[in-house]
Formats: structure tokens, sequence, C-alpha cells
């Protein structure tokens, strides 16, 4: 991170390369921290490859999924919820990116699992709420759907929504903004700044 | 609250005001991370497991890595200080402000749907009494499932959130079309 003291202007770094993957390509190894060009050219590459990192990161990933999982499917009956357990599951995400690269992860991950859970979480909320609406109640009042799910509706209607509701949205969010901000903004041309 | 209590608030009270005073941008963000550590801390003592989660999952995890790739994106400015002046002013307007907000949720009471009035920091120690103690001694039969806090959440306060679920994916949107992109890349 030292290398962002480096007085540079971003729009002098790499003119020729417009390909997003040229910024971050991981094959370059070149560590010697006293060469100039190098430190510039880090200045919008927010990645460094890390042997502690990419172990640490390989190491705990597992677990944290894990949690996250728990935290999600038995928010219900212990501290947790779907919010808590969808950001742990976008935060694993935002790990492997940070140990083996955003652009491999980004690729690895695709825009339409992070959009598709995004936006399927915000329908999955709707439509429990309104389908208790259509069989003749208010907006989530779940005990509509005991002639359908039998007499715990209310425990399944609030697992369906925490599940498939919010920490689907949660963790499809977070995963969307890191790889938003770390792309940055684009200009009407289509080139990154 | 408890000798560890009192050290964690200290802890809290400290790494706030350094990540104010600090120069420093990457100092502060990581500073900034340690006192949403302590806050999680704070909470999990305070027997809110559920907030110290997400403080420790949003505040020191997701917010300080959003912020880390932010600063990647600008440029940081040399730092031959450590410590910002202090705006005086402002300090004054902001002590102020938190006094008062101290003296307000202290003494205000908060009426609740059971008719009765509950003060906003007295809860703990009318146990039983109040919407506290109507959650906790209902929310098991009515909707089935054991952690009060999901059963406050998703049914009795659904619709509420189901606006912060939206809020979220909004936001989402919103940096979306901010940056001028079509999806999230």
């Amino acid at each position: 991170m030292s290398d962002l003291n480096a007085d540079a202007d971003p729009d002098d770094v790499a003119p020729d390369t417009p390909d997003f993957d040229v910024e971050y390509d991981v094959s370059d190894t070149d560590a010697d921290p006293d060469d100039d060009a190098d430190v510039a050219f880090d200045l919008v590459r927010p990645y460094t490859e890390s042997e502690i990192i990419m172990t640490t990161v390989r190491i705990v990933t597992p677990f944290v999924l894990t949690y996250g999982l728990y935290l999600t499917f038995h928010g219900a009956n212990s501290p947790g919820g779907g919010f808590q357990g969808g950001a742990l599951v976008g935060v694993v995400v935002l790990m492997l990116a940070f140990a083996f690269g955003i652009q491999p992860t980004r690729e690895w991950v695709g825009s339409g699992l992070m959009s598709g859970l995004a936006s399927g979480g915000v329908l999955v909320f709707v439509g429990v709420g309104l389908g208790t609406l259509a069989l003749g109640g208010t907006f989530l009042e779940y005990g509509r759907y005991e002639p359908f799910v039998g007499p715990d509706a209310t425990k399944w209607g609030m697992e369906a929504i925490e599940i498939g509701g919010v920490s689907a949205i949660v963790s499809g969010v977070i995963m969307g903004l890191f790889f938003l901000t770390a792309a940055g903004y684009e200009k009407a041309g289509g080139e990154e700044a | 609250m408890s000798a560890v209590g009192f050290a964690l608030a200290a802890f809290v009270l400290v790494t706030a005001v350094a990540t104010a005073l600090l120069r420093d941008t990457l100092a502060v963000i990581i500073v900034f991370a340690a006192y949403s550590l302590g806050m999680a801390l704070l909470y999990t003592l305070l027997l809110a497991p559920d907030v110290g989660i997400t403080e420790a999952a949003i505040g020191a995890g997701v917010t300080t890595i959003l912020l880390l790739v932010t600063i990647t994106k600008t440029t940081r400015p040399g730092a031959e200080e450590i410590f910002a002046g202090v705006n005086w002013p402002a300090a004054t307007v902001s002590a102020g402000l938190g006094a008062v907000l101290l003296a307000i949720s202290g003494s205000i009471p908060a009426e609740n749907f059971l008719g009765g009035t509950t003060p906003v920091t007295g809860a703990a120690g009318t146990p039983g009494a109040g919407v506290t103690g109507h959650y906790l001694a209902e929310s098991y039969q009515q909707t089935g499932v054991q952690n009060s806090v999901t059963a406050v959440l998703a049914s009795y306060r659904g619709f509420d959130t189901f606006g912060e679920a939206v809020v979220v994916f909004a936001a989402g949107v919103a940096v979306v079309l901010v940056l001028h992109r079509g999806d999230f890349l």
C-alpha cells in the first residue's frame, strides 16, 4: 500500500491499454519496489500477489463460507439471519478477489450471478408478500400459507424471506458494490477512468 | 457494565476520535476498522450478538475493503503531520449534539402498542413489561422461531424489513447508474 504515495496522474498510466485485463494482469511478478515505472503502474492496479494472503484466504475461506451459510439457514433459532449470513457469503468472494486478483474473480463469479441474486431476492420477498395478499390476507401474513405447507407456515414463510430474500439481496449487492468500485467510473465512450 | 465493557468503550472512544483526527487516509481506514471491531465486541457484551455479527461483517469487513479499493482509485495526499487540525466550532457543535441526544435518550418515554410507556434506555430494568417483554414472551408461540430478533425482523416488522432489503437493492442499482455501467461487472 506504500505505492499509493506515488504522485502520478492516473491518465498518464498505460495510455495504450484500455483493455481492463491488462491493468489487473496477475502474471506481472516484478516485485522490485524501486522501479518507478512499476510504482506508477500499481496506482491503477489494487492487487499484489502475496503468498501469505493467498495461503491465509485458502485456509480461512471454507470456514467463513460455512459460518455464513450456518448464520443464514440457522438464523431463526440462533443469533444470525439473512442479513449477517448474506454479508459473510459476499465477503468470501471479496477475500478471494483480494487474494487471487479482482479480474479473475470477477470473471469466475460472473455479473449474472450478482444481479440475479440481488433482483431474485427482491422478487422472492415480493412474491411471498403478494402471495399472502392473493390468499386474502395482509402483506406477509404467513398464516395464509397453512393449507399448503402445514401448521408451521409462519416459520417457513420467515425462512423463505430470510434465505431466499434478504441473504440473496445482501450477498449479491455486496459482491456487486466491490467489483463496481474496483472497476471505477466509465465515461460515455466506454473509456475506463 | 463490567471492567471489560468499560475498557471496550474506552477503546471505541479512542479509535473514534483518532478516526476524526488522523490525517492519513489509509491510517483512518485501518483505525475505523478497529473501531468497528470494538463496537462489535461491545454489542456482543451487551447481549446483542445479531447486531455484533453485522457490525463485524459490514463495519469492520466490507466497509474497510470498499474504502481500501476506493483509495486505490484516488490520489493519496502526502501527510507531513500525523494529526489534522481540529475545527473547534464544528467540534463544539458535535459535542453539543451528542450531549442533547444522550439527555433525550435517557429521559423521554417511548409509547408502545400495549398502551404503557417504556424509557428508551430503561427497558432492560423492567423485564416482562413493555414491548420487549411482549416479544420475548410471545414470539415463539406466535411465529415458531426461537430467535426473537428474527421473529421481530421477519414477522412483526416484516414490512419494514422488506423496505430495508429494497433499500440495499436500490443502493446497488444506484452505484451501477452513478458509475455509468450497465451491470455489476
